[in-house]
């Protein structure tokens, strides 16, 4: 598949965003199209309304400080590689080998790969997984699918390290894998910035390397499993106008400023929601992936301002902590005029979907980790391409299927139909006592 | 090896028997090298040399300056901070220079593209400026060292995030190739600096007047006081030599990067101070030389490297070398005469 950035969005979409047009303020019929499609069609309808004009000024301001114009319009979003369709209900189970908890991978079908030996059976493949945070369920979500794919080839050796937040030591194990003259590399990098040159000196060493989730800046990386961070952002939009048609108070509890996943998520989230004068921004905050961090940003908050209607979180650690943060301050329902907070949240932990079917928390836009199987596959036919086995290389850019938003109760928004907790097998995590 | 022993043979090295005899951590090096040789084809190879140096040239220069801080008997929190510290305020300042001159040296929104010459010089003595700063602050306002650069740690950190707004810079200039990059006779460009750096401080500490008052200072403050040392003065010259180190080591991180990020480089202050407590550097101060540093930092980085060849664990490895490094601490004290100690 060719490269495809957000200017160059797939003109198949086009035609859907005439469907998805129609007033997003109350519940729409839902679409026949298959929801990455129509996810795809609103993204390009809202870049398209707040690249004409941004009505909020609060938000416009943001928008252009932190520069996310740059980000979003060089962030791919496209076809699925090979015509792959996604529905709910496909993938495998088993347990994960790190987590050992049960776990339910969505896209084991994208790209498929037999179980047995591959390529040349008489040889072993070392394939270096790296990634931050052995500490984290998401990110331990994502090695458990990384470490079950590769299990299931005899002939294919991972060697799994957790750089602990350290680029540098990302780098350097990089490094060291291009000493030991491994046959692929799969990263989970952290930042954009650091993580181009070691990518580039593997890639000059022969050796294929595939990114998941976020991106490096390398240019000639071979692939990018990219994740769904436009529609998550734009999916937090679109259930805001839905539930508060268009006016509120807000904060916003945001991962680091440079990482993908804000860059992309806050962005899209900002173009659904900038033409709405009436939103207020209050206070926006930095809290890194961190659930401490959010719980002592939002209690902040809450003591200095009465009248917050909304929390935006980009992601679920962040989440957790601004409702940990809210239910101690006892101001679930502070809202103006007695009405509850609304919470949006990202990443689709179990913990979240137990919020969210309580009622704790409005909506979700899953996230999911469990895409590690994708990059060992991605690399695996890269190798395989390289040494000739393979008559072709997976495409450059695997973009994972956009997914739905899950709601407590069933309803349709902008043609988008949500799934409720109890619909959705792939929540990762721990599991939480209901 | 005491530091007594290296302070008197300034005129001369000592031979390479009596340094094998009297430095356990030699033995420890040698003993990592040859266990990587025997237990992995990759050990010894040039590709993983070069990896092993380039890991010590920029741990090695932090653990430098803190080792002549720690000599005068205090510590340096904000190296780790510097160091990005240093190369944000480069980039930040080479681009309003540019500004003003109608030039544009930031380009493709955050790749700067300016000469690279002013920016390192600029780089350097910002991070000079931070070492008189803390220097100044503990020597002549008397705050205590670790809360004085605790609160520099924090507030660079905090700077870097300000100055940055949190977006990464490109360093894509074929100088900063050249640095991170260049292997010049099987030897990276940036373990040449590292030790060209080491070398100077060797003399400077071993063979000066002024380099022996960091040991009279840490040995005793009063005393050294009493014998008309003005030991403000080296106080300040001691955090300024570490935020110069600190800068330098910025320079060779960011170049391998071709990026400088606000919140690389975290945690590498305890870095530092630990390859400089296993070099035999005390705590206490009066203790310590630039050479063990560099044996503690071959120690450190040689150790890490075996065991990332070997494909263990990050959690196995801090493990792994933490108790490394009680061992090799204990050894060069069991090996060292009383008096240096």
């Amino acid at each position: 598949m060719p490269a495809v950035s957000r200017r160059q969005l797939l003109k198949s979409a086009a035609g859907l965003a005439c469907a998805a047009a129609l007033p997003g303020l109350a519940s729409t019929p839902a679409s026949a199209a298959p929801v990455h499609d129509l996810l795809n069609a609103l993204i390009k309808k809202y870049s398209d309304a707040a690249k004409a004009a941004m009505a909020n000024t609060d938000i416009k301001a943001l928008f252009e400080k932190d520069g996310f114009r740059d980000y979003l319009d060089v962030y791919p979003v496209g076809d699925l590689a090979g015509g792959f369709v996604w529905k709910p209900g496909m993938g495998a189970s088993f347990t994960g080998p790190y987590s050992k908890l049960q776990i339910k991978a969505p896209f084991t079908d994208y790209l498929p790969m037999n179980e047995g030996p591959v390529l040349d059976k008489a040889k072993t493949y070392r394939i270096g997984f790296v990634f931050h945070g052995f500490n984290h369920p998401w990110l331990i979500s994502l090695a458990d699918t990384a470490a079950w794919e590769a299990a299931r080839h005899p002939n294919v050796q991972l060697e799994v390290i957790d750089a602990e937040f350290d680029d540098n030591k990302m780098g350097q194990v990089i490094d060291t894998w291009i000493a030991k003259q491994f046959d692929g590399i799969v990263l989970w990098p952290s930042r954009e910035a650091p993580m181009g040159p070691p990518v580039d000196r593997a890639i000059a060493a022969g050796i294929p390397v595939v990114s998941l989730d976020r991106r490096t800046s390398s240019e000639v990386i071979s692939s990018e499993v990219l994740g769904n961070f436009y529609a998550n952002g734009l999916q937090q939009g679109l259930y805001l106008q839905h539930a508060a048609a268009g006016s509120g108070a807000m904060i916003c509890n945001r991962k680091d400023l440079g990482s993908t996943a804000d860059s992309i998520r806050t962005g899209s989230y900002l173009e659904v929601i900038g033409n709405s004068p009436d939103y207020k921004m209050l206070a926006n905050y930095h809290t890194n992936s961190q659930r401490t961090l959010a719980f002592k940003s939002t209690a902040d908050a809450l003591q200095a301002f009465k009248d917050i209607a909304i929390i935006f979180n980009t992601g679920g650690e962040e989440a957790m902590g601004a409702l940990d943060a809210v239910r101690e301050a006892g101001r679930l329902n502070s809202a103006p005029g007695g009405k509850k907070i609304i919470i949006l949240a990202n990443d689709d932990a179990r913990e979240v979907l137990k919020e969210i079917r309580t009622g704790n928390m409005d909506m979700v836009a899953p996230y999911t980790p469990l895409i590690g199987d994708i990059g060992i596959r991605a690399v695996i036919m890269h190798i395989g391409h390289k040494a000739g086995l393979l008559p072709e290389a997976p495409p450059k850019l695997i973009l994972t299927p956009n997914l739905p938003m899950i709601t407590r109760e069933k309803m349709t928004i902008e043609g988008i139909e949500t799934l409720t907790p109890d619909e959705w097998p792939y929540a990762y995590g721990p599991e939480v006592a209901s | 090896m005491s530091d007594a022993a290296l302070k008197t043979s300034s005129a001369g090295f000592p031979s390479l028997v009596t340094v094998l005899r009297a430095e356990p951590l030699l033995w420890l090096i040698a003993a990592i090298i040859v266990t990587g040789a025997i237990t992995s084809e990759y050990y010894l190879t040039g590709q993983n040399i070069e990896n092993l140096l380039r890991s010590v040239s920029v741990f090695g220069l932090l653990a430098l300056g803190m080792t002549v801080v720690m000599l005068t008997g205090r510590i340096d929190l904000s190296v780790a901070a510097t160091m990005i510290f240093s190369i944000v305020v480069a980039v930040k300042v080479m681009v309003l220079l540019g500004d003003g001159l109608g030039l544009r040296w930031l380009v493709k929104g955050n790749t700067y593209a300016g000469p690279s010459m002013p920016f390192l010089a600029i780089a350097i003595v910002t991070g000079c400026a931070v070492g008189a700063l803390n220097g100044i602050g503990i020597a002549y306002f008397r705050i205590a060292p670790f809360i004085m650069t605790l609160v520099s740690l924090t507030a660079l950190r905090g700077f870097n995030y300000v100055l940055t707004d949190g977006h990464p810079y490109y360093l894509r200039s074929p100088v900063f190739a050249f640095v991170g990059d260049q292997v010049v006779l099987g030897i990276p460009f940036s373990t040449l600096v590292f030790l060209a750096v080491l070398v100077a401080l060797i003399l400077f500490v071993n063979g000066t007047v002024a380099g022996s008052r960091f040991y009279a200072i840490g040995g005793s403050e009063r005393a050294a006081l009493y014998a008309g040392v003005r030991t403000e003065r080296f106080v300040v010259l001691a955090y300024m030599i570490s935020g110069f180190c600190a800068a330098l080591a910025g320079i060779l991180f960011t170049a391998r990067l071709k990026s400088v990020d606000a919140p690389l480089a975290s945690g590498y202050e305890l870095t530092a101070i630990a390859i400089a407590v296993i070099g035999g550097t005390a705590l206490s101060g009066g203790v310590g030389s630039p050479w063990r540093t560099l044996l503690g930092s071959l120690v450190f980085a040689s150790g890490l490297n075996l065991l990332a060849i070997w494909g263990i664990g990050t959690w196995y490895q801090n493990l792994i070398v933490g108790t490394v490094l009680i061992a090799a601490v204990a050894l060069s004290r069991i090996g060292r005469p009383r008096a240096s100690s």
